[in-house]
């Protein structure tokens, strides 16, 4: 069974009835086959603040959508984020992958090292890699980062039970290939 | 140009069981007229996102219709909406538009392209199935209900006067029983009207 086709299936059990969001490289064969799923609803916006509402608004209508957007968009979406799915206490699960882990690595940084001005605009480091987890952090979103070896359906199945426990929106950043 | 008054009372004389999703100036007007588990007050800020958030609403509850009272500013924030309400053919969503071409619960500040923006028109070519546009009470009140019957997606820009509406805040001392809860206990309330109650 391919990569995609098992989150698909980990999805399903998990109980999710929408996926909401915009691909990008490593979340596009998981669009690619949930277009094709008879019952989860692929709903595929224009900006990652729109996901974020369009999910609550979801949940508020019985639903159990679940949010994939690149870590770039993530940044984008913060009032979105705040005003809505935190604010409303929903159980949103995001699924965020990680664009500019890989260069940050090869950099020999990471989210803790201080974000100085020389750092972030060091052209061999994507800013966007090291401001993600801090962000989490500050808009108060307990997430989890699925990375190497780890089973990407299993950090995203326990993402989606952590919400639910919870009741606030929640992350897991998909670092590695859903392939 | 109508007046707050004269788009609401119409839609709260026609009203049955539509979802109501308000925000900025047309928020507490709305509360005082309408004493519904099915309205929700989008006004935690969110920048521009009721319309969404009620897209939402529209495609977890396809037997229902869902009514977004947007502002002009709200609607320029979130414009991929209109696509994507089209894209997944929310059949069931209304997208009404109070345009008053200014920020008027944060300080009656202009809105970007005030008087001069066609949103019937962007709505239309974002492939709404109807996309109408009003400046008298009169026809308004004379269409709503065809316009809460059809088939959607459904756009309606109105054309509207600045109004004398605050900072919107939630506590008991607010008139609108949505604006007496906190969003999270109004979500509560709202979701179990929406999943325990049948059409």
């Amino acid at each position: 069974m391919s990569r995609p086709l098992a989150t698909v299936r980990g999805l399903t059990t998990a109980g999710i009835t929408h996926v909401v969001g915009i691909p990008d490289n490593t979340s596009g064969p998981l669009f690619d086959e949930l277009s094709r799923h008879p019952t989860i609803r692929l709903v595929t916006v224009t900006r990652e603040g729109e996901a974020i509402a369009l999910a609550s608004g979801l949940w508020l209508g019985g639903a159990s959508p679940l949010v994939v957007i690149q870590n770039t968009g993530l940044l984008e979406a913060g009032d979105g984020l705040r005003g809505t799915a935190t604010r409303m206490g929903a159980p949103i699960p995001m699924l965020i992958t990680g664009r500019g882990y890989a260069k940050m690595e090869r950099a020999n940084v990471g989210p803790d090292t201080p974000r100085t001005i020389e750092l972030l605009t060091r052209a061999d480091v994507d800013s966007t890699a090291l401001m993600t987890e801090p962000t989490l952090d500050a808009w108060g979103i307990p997430f989890r980062v699925c990375a190497g070896d780890e089973d990407p359906v299993a950090a995203i199945s326990a993402t989606v039970s952590e919400a639910s426990a919870s009741g606030r929106p929640t992350a897991v950043v998909m670092t590695r290939a859903l392939t | 140009m109508l007046t707050v008054a004269q788009v609401l009372e119409p839609l709260a004389r026609h009203r049955s069981h539509e979802v109501i999703v308000t925000t900025m100036s047309v928020t507490r007007p709305w509360g005082l007229l309408s004493d519904s588990d099915l309205d929700f007050a989008s006004a935690d800020s969110a920048m521009g996102h009721a319309a969404d958030l009620a897209l939402g609403i529209a495609l977890a509850r396809p037997e229902r219709k869902v009514v977004s009272l947007n502002g002009d500013g709200s609607m320029l924030m979130c414009l991929g909406t209109l696509v994507t309400a089209v894209a997944c053919g929310a059949s069931n969503y209304i997208l009404i538009v109070s345009d008053n071409g200014q920020y008027e619960i944060t300080g009656h500040q202009p809105v970007a392209g005030a008087g001069r923006v066609d949103y019937a028109g962007l709505a239309e070519a974002a492939g709404f199935r109807q996309a109408y546009h009003f400046d008298d009470a009169r026809t308004w009140a004379e269409q709503l209900p065809e316009i809460l019957s059809s088939l959607g997606p459904t756009f309606v820009h109105l054309a509207v006067a600045p109004g004398t509406q605050g900072p919107i805040g939630r506590s008991e001392s607010e008139p609108a029983r949505y604006l007496q809860h906190s969003l999270s206990e109004w979500s509560r309330i709202m979701r179990e009207a929406l999943t325990g109650s049948t059409l």
